[in-house]
């Protein structure tokens, strides 16, 4: 069983005004393994945040089906094994970070007797401790981003929805809610995390999906996504001429940058082979030969700015 | 239930933590401390003026009456007005983003959150009436031994006029997402419609159309009956038996076709 899994969602918005229709997610599908960190990632009104909702039951699709932990997203109640935090939350705020964390156990059917217990865990795991008995109103942008992770498990999720969780954190914040976020993983828990920082995606996500304009672009596992396995770079132990490559090379790109170093694309690993060959006949050592690697930053560029000039 | 119970508990906290609510309490605890004073230095026969200085029963229930008319109508029409003032943005709240988001992804139905806040603003309601009604109730008793129960009643036919003011702020709140809208309907509603609805014999006595009337029949069955409950609660208030309970009942029905017109609602509504 899948912890989610999203079969040809499409949502249109009309409005109400102008008889206008969005279409924010368009036969959409996906698949999250259970156990595993998932990042979604689009430019803002991708449909992240629609994708999102539609799994919690907080907004309706216009067609397809989804489930959560093997249940329809109709049945209300797999919600008990669901932890969400949405962006931009915004709790009571005349209720301290305690009586918050208590009212949203008790709508998570939390059982009472653990509850206190599991407040003071949670505001520990988040560096929130000594502002238990704090009312919210008083609270920082970071802090109300820690509290709403500790309101997220509060009930022991199978199942966390993250919406740009690291919104106003500081770098150490960050880190540390990095931090809780493998803790998680390593007890089992899924987790969905929806972001544009693509860095911190990558950093924790073991697949990511790219999405935009409510279409799946890609997905596939950071590894998958960030190598190019077309993409080698050789590099050489001693100088050698650069023409001696143009003209060895005609149908195969190759640049050589400043620090020797060759980046070559080839089409496959006899291409590959070749190369080596000939710069060894050449008279020249090579010290290592690595796969190129792109920054998810730079793939999901790549992905968006193509996806534009097809729209265009 | 245990949902409703949660969200209604909230709504009880979310109540309490506008001043209005505290305003609300404030003056009648200052009232009840009056009286309470007011009935320990003075006796019985001097709030007649020295008319009469005999304490027969029926001149403690006539004096005990003008007391409970004294605080019955500003308890109902200013109690009113403050409590709707403070729940008319229970609803807007609610449906803000970030907030309602966090609630649906609960184990929580949507009906579930709509009876939650109805009951939560109905019960903090119903409880400061109640206890400035029953805090006047016992010093009566005390002052005049008149133990008149009905004069309890009329805190609940006060909180059903609430409540059924307070349903059609749940459902403009839905469908507008405004506080300021929902208290300006509630308030035409509470000051203007039904008063003029509930005299609407008297008007028809100069109004000829055969249009106009069936025009006001309707609104009168369309508009909560707070006027006629008013007169209820007044009955209720004074000990005089109430031998006609229709806008009692209609109000009950009124709630639940109103709450269940903004369950429908609520259920179909992306947030």
């Amino acid at each position: 069983m899948n912890a989610i899994e999203v079969n040809q969602l499409t949502k249109i918005y009309k409005t109400s005004k102008k008889n206008i229709e969005v279409t924010a997610l368009n036969n959409f599908s996906l698949i999250v393994k259970k156990g595993e960190i998932f990042g979604l990632l689009g430019p803002n009104g991708a449909g992240k945040t629609t994708l999102i909702k539609i799994l919690l039951g907080i907004v309706f699709p216009t067609s397809g089906s989804a489930t959560i932990l093997g249940s329809p997203i109709s049945d209300f109640r797999i919600k008990q094994k669901i932890g969400f935090l949405p962006e931009n939350h915004k709790f009571p705020n005349y209720l301290t970070a305690e009586q918050t964390l208590k009212y949203f156990a008790q709508l998570s059917n939390v059982e009472i007797k653990n509850v206190g217990l599991q407040i003071d865990k949670l505001l520990e795991l988040v560096k929130m401790t000594k502002w238990k008995k704090t009312k919210i109103s008083k609270f920082s942008k970071g802090m109300m981003q820690r509290l709403g992770l500790a309101q997220a498990m509060m009930n022991n999720p199978e199942l966390i929805f993250l919406d740009e969780p690291t919104d106003g954190v500081d770098p150490i914040g960050r880190k540390e809610i990095r931090d809780v976020l493998n803790d998680l993983k390593n007890s089992g828990t899924t987790i969905f995390l929806n972001s544009h920082l693509l860095s911190e995606v990558e950093l924790v996500s073991d697949r990511v999906a790219i999405m935009n304009s409510g279409k799946l672009l890609k997905e596939g596992t950071v590894e998958d996504l960030t190598t190019s396995k077309e993409s080698y770079i050789i590099e050489t132990a001693s100088n050698f001429d650069n023409n001696l490559l143009l003209e060895s090379f005609d149908n195969i790109s190759i640049k050589l940058d400043p620090a020797n170093k060759l980046n070559v694309n080839v089409k496959d690993n006899l291409e590959l082979n070749f190369v080596i060959d000939k710069i060894r006949k050449a008279g020249v050592n090579i010290k290592t030969i690595s796969i190129q690697k792109h920054s998810l930053e730079e793939l999901f560029m790549s992905l968006i700015n193509d996806e534009r000039r097809g729209e265009k | 239930m245990k949902n409703i119970y949660t969200i209604s508990l909230l709504t009880f906290r979310e109540a309490l933590s506008k001043k209005i609510f505290l305003f609300f309490f404030s003056v009648s605890t200052f009232v009840i401390l009056v009286f309470a004073l007011l009935f320990g230095f003075v006796s019985a026969e001097s709030f007649s003026g020295g008319f009469v200085n005999a304490s027969t029963t029926s001149f403690d229930n006539s004096i005990a009456n003008g007391i409970k008319m004294f605080i019955i109508y500003p308890l109902y029409a200013g109690g009113l007005f403050l409590s709707i003032f403070s729940v008319a943005g229970f609803i807007p709240t609610l449906l803000e983003k970030g907030n309602i988001d966090l609630i649906l992804s609960k184990p929580v139905s949507r009906p579930q959150v709509i009876l939650g806040k109805f009951f939560g603003g109905t019960f903090m309601v119903f409880s400061n009436i109640f206890y400035a009604i029953f805090m006047l109730w016992i010093l009566i008793g005390i002052k005049f031994s008149v133990w008149e129960a009905n004069f309890l009643l009329s805190a609940f036919t006060i909180t059903l006029a609430f409540a059924s003011i307070y349903s059609i702020i749940i459902l403009v709140g839905i469908l507008s997402k405004s506080s300021t809208f929902s208290l300006v309907i509630s308030y035409m509603i509470f000051f203007i419609f039904s008063p003029i609805l509930s005299s609407r014999d008297t008007i028809f006595a100069f109004i000829d159309s055969g249009f106009w009337k069936t025009l006001f029949e309707m609104l009168y069955y369309i508009i909560p009956q707070t006027s006629d409950l008013s007169t209820i609660t007044t009955s209720f208030a004074v000990g005089n038996s109430v031998e006609n309970f229709d806008s009692i009942i209609f109000s009950i029905v009124y709630i639940i076709l109103i709450l269940l017109g903004a369950i429908f609602i609520f259920r179909k509504k992306d947030y």
